[in-house]
């Protein structure tokens, strides 16, 4: 029975490699397979291969100047994290918001199968992320300090403890993950400034890691010593993985006894957790007098309300509203020195900076894509809008003033701070304004457009339209490949005919594209709009 | 109010509606009957401009649902046999979104939703999300929404679908007393003794094509609507 259910669990965890969003269908056993490979590519190729890297570099070393238990406590920790935090929402939903608890309770499966089978998955979906960790660990160890029985044996012990310390943790930041989620408001833009904050830090240490694994190597002795001294219990964890009985003896029972008292409260508590509602306190309803809008108006707050209301949305297609006037302030800051260091380098091109800054705006504009997802968005509530008195064009201008007035003024915040600084004559500043305004406008049209023309609206998961879609694919790319154009042909053949006149002509043709483009959103889109 | 005439609506190679043609005047409550994937929703959506036909035309208070859909639309309310509403919305922020489309001043729209709202004892839900409705919960907004505009033609696929017995009282009657004051209302159900009831007119379709159509008297004679509709599905049977 376990196994049936684990089966279950697995096929609900990877269901996306097994059902294809898009296509609202089974996908075909290569394509299974293919997804697995690919899959399977990136956890041992990719992230193993990363880890394999950081612990050649460190075992070594630090074997050497006997301070091999740091180089467990460091990789064991990161494999810790990344256990841990890498199951964390697969915990949450898994354990603790299953959405086929009620289901399964009333079958004749013992209450306790379910559990043990709900364990399990997070326990083998933790040990998945752990084990890109230790494994090379144990591994580079063994291949560096040499194999001996005690090792062989002490270093599979540290495995098994890492990964039920991933799963104990795994349990209990699950649950705080759902007790915050019930309470939480706004949980869209909490998750975005989590999702931020994160990546923020992923990139901090991502620069910083090999400054502090040399810091680490070099300063071994003296950090292992100061670690030693603050915890024992640490150092003594470290010493499992070189081989030590004791320890391994002492950390076995500690963490089996925590492992039994974990299973025993899950056990006790899992049908409270498993039946109840999850509803947060209802919000009261007070009622007031709205001042009424126009149609246009509540099209467009409806919009904004759409696009607030998921950290998805906000996530992968607005990272570029963040990016926008960062670029500005760092021209402010930086610009001045750019342009001239850039004009000195394309010497025999003049205004060789404002064409790159152009360029570098345009990129950045290109990373919002608001207005693409935003027809396929309206999925199974479509019929609203096709059966409201409006015509199916304002329904479209009102997704692309939602994109607009948020990407505009930004884009004049950075593109002014451009101008400050660029080195160049008034009428290349003045471009270098202009041309990314109106590529401002052209990108959120080109991606109306390409997402009318491919609209999918059969879609279960709202990742499909924002970010598996053909549409978002060819309007990131599209826009991208633009400005590599845009760039390239300066570079290569277009300097000849000066900045000013290369930035003044492309202006104008995206001017033109701009134009028609809304010309065939206001005629064949809407059509196409009132058909899906 | 509606002219239906000489529909025909095709999916690939199969025609889902053929050559139907129906007319519901102010006043009416018309029922349409007919077994799954008969045409009925097909026949709703294109009358409220979702779906596109291959001939024939539809004209709600003489204006072509075709040629001038916002006209249209504006004397028309549609709910359709699943409410997939907003979720990322408020109760009340979707009457609300509805209502500024419709363009009801302020008092009156609050009027109406408390009138609605509390006849279906959906008030203290008004400022929950959308998401954490039931079904009979989006059935009772999408009625509400419906009701909002004060529309000429009410056109529902299933509308008693996931209400309460209460609910569904109270919808019938909002449906006569609509009726009443000059509305009309045009909808499709299984349930035939609803049907039965509630309409005026009736009308069964049949693959695709209408077999009978008429008053209640007219089409069910001494028998019960239900005995007429399974003796013409025999019938196409046979």
């Amino acid at each position: 029975m376990v196994r049936i259910l684990l089966k279950k669990q697995f096929s609900e965890t990877f269901k996306s490699y097994f059902f294809d969003v898009k296509k609202n269908r089974m996908r075909s056993k290569t394509s299974i397979i293919l997804w697995f490979a690919f899959f399977f590519l990136i956890m041992v190729g990719l992230l193993g291969g990363s880890f394999t890297f950081l612990a050649v570099a460190m075992c070594g070393s630090m074997v050497s100047v006997d301070m091999g238990w740091m180089y467990f406590v460091i990789m064991g920790g990161i494999g810790i994290v990344l256990g841990a935090f890498g199951s964390i929402f697969n915990t949450f939903s898994t354990l603790y918001l299953a959405k086929d608890n009620d289901q399964l309770l009333s079958l004749p499966i013992p209450v306790k199968t379910i559990l043990t089978a709900r364990l399990l998955t997070v326990y083998l979906m933790g040990t998945m992320y752990s084990s890109i960790v230790v494994i090379p660990t144990i591994v580079v160890y063994w291949v560096v300090a040499g194999l001996t029985i005690s090792r062989l044996i002490c270093g599979l012990v540290f495995y098994l403890l890492v990964t039920v310390i991933v799963m104990l943790l795994s349990c209990i930041l699950g649950w705080v993950v759902a007790k915050i989620s019930l309470k939480l408001k706004n949980k869209s833009f909490v998750t975005v400034l989590l999702s931020l904050t994160f990546i923020g830090l992923y990139y901090f240490f991502y620069f910083r890691a090999t400054n502090l694994v040399r810091d680490i190597v070099v300063n071994a002795q003296i950090y292992g010593e100061k670690l030693k001294g603050a915890s024992v219990l640490i150092y003594k964890f470290g010493t499992i993985g070189e081989g030590n009985f004791a320890s391994a003896a002492v950390f076995t029972a500690v963490i089996a006894a925590i492992l039994a008292l974990v299973v025993y409260v899950l056990s006790r508590t899992f049908i409270g957790i498993a039946t109840s509602s999850g509803k947060v306190s209802k919000a009261r309803y007070v009622e007031k007098t709205v001042k009424q809008k126009t149609a246009f108006r509540a099209l467009l707050d409806k919009e904004f309300k759409r696009f607030t209301s998921s950290s998805t949305y906000m996530l992968n297609t607005g990272l570029g509203l963040l990016f926008i006037p960062a670029m500005g302030v760092f021209f402010i800051i930086m610009g001045g020195e750019i342009s001239y260091v850039l004009n000195s380098f394309f010497s025999g091109m003049s205004g060789a900076s404002g064409v790159l800054f152009c360029a570098m705006l345009l990129m950045l504009s290109s990373m919002c894509d608001m207005s693409t997802p935003s027809v396929s968005l309206e999925g199974k509530s479509v019929w609203i809008p096709q059966t409201l008195p409006v015509e199916a064009k304002t329904v479209l201008r009102a997704k692309l003033s939602m994109h607009l007035i948020l990407c505009a003024p930004l884009t004049l915040f950075a593109v002014v701070c451009a101008a400050a600084v660029i080195d160049g004559p008034i009428a290349l500043k003045l471009l270098v304004v202009l041309l990314p305004m109106v590529y401002c406008v052209f990108s959120a049209i080109f991606g109306l457009v390409i997402g009318t023309k491919m609209a999918i609206m059969n879609w279960t998961n709202e990742m499909a339209p924002i970010k598996q879609s053909g549409a978002v694919l060819i309007s990131i790319f599209g826009t991208w490949g633009f400005v590599v154009v845009f760039a390239g042909l300066y570079l290569l053949f277009a300097y000849k005919i000066g900045a000013v006149l290369y930035i003044a002509l492309f202006t104008v043709a995206i001017l033109a594209a701009s134009a028609f483009l809304l010309r065939w959103l206001d005629t064949k889109g809407a059509k196409i709009f009132s058909r899906l | 109010m509606l002219k239906i005439e000489h529909l025909t609506k095709s999916y690939g190679e199969k025609k889902a509606v053929d050559d139907l043609s129906l007319h519901i005047a102010a006043g009416e409550i018309f029922g349409f009957i007919g077994h799954n994937g008969a045409g009925k929703s097909t026949t709703l959506k294109c009358a409220v401009g979702i779906l596109q036909f291959d001939s024939g035309e539809i004209t709600v208070n003489g204006n072509s649902i075709m040629r001038d859909p916002v006209k249209c639309k504006q004397d028309i309310a549609y709910i359709p046999d699943n409410p997939d509403l907003y979720d990322f919305m408020s109760g009340i922020k979707y009457l609300n979104f509805i209502a500024d489309v419709f363009g009801i001043p302020s008092d009156v729209r609050q009027e109406r939703i408390r009138k609605y709202a509390d006849a279906f004892e959906l008030t203290s839900d008004l400022a929950q999300p959308i998401s954490a409705y039931s079904h009979g919960m989006k059935q009772k907004l999408a009625v509400i929404s419906a009701w909002l505009h004060n529309p000429k033609l009410i056109i529902m696929d299933e509308p008693f679908v996931g209400l309460d017995p209460k609910a569904a009282h109270i919808l019938k009657e909002m449906m006569r007393e609509h009726c009443n004051a000059g509305g009309a209302i045009f909808f499709s159900t299984h349930v035939l003794e609803v049907a039965e009831k509630l309409c005026d007119k009736v009308a069964i379709i049949k693959q695709g094509k209408l077999v009978k159509v008429g008053t209640m008297e007219e089409v069910k004679g001494d028998e019960s609507l239900e005995e007429v509709f399974l003796e013409l599905e025999e019938e196409k049977e046979d």
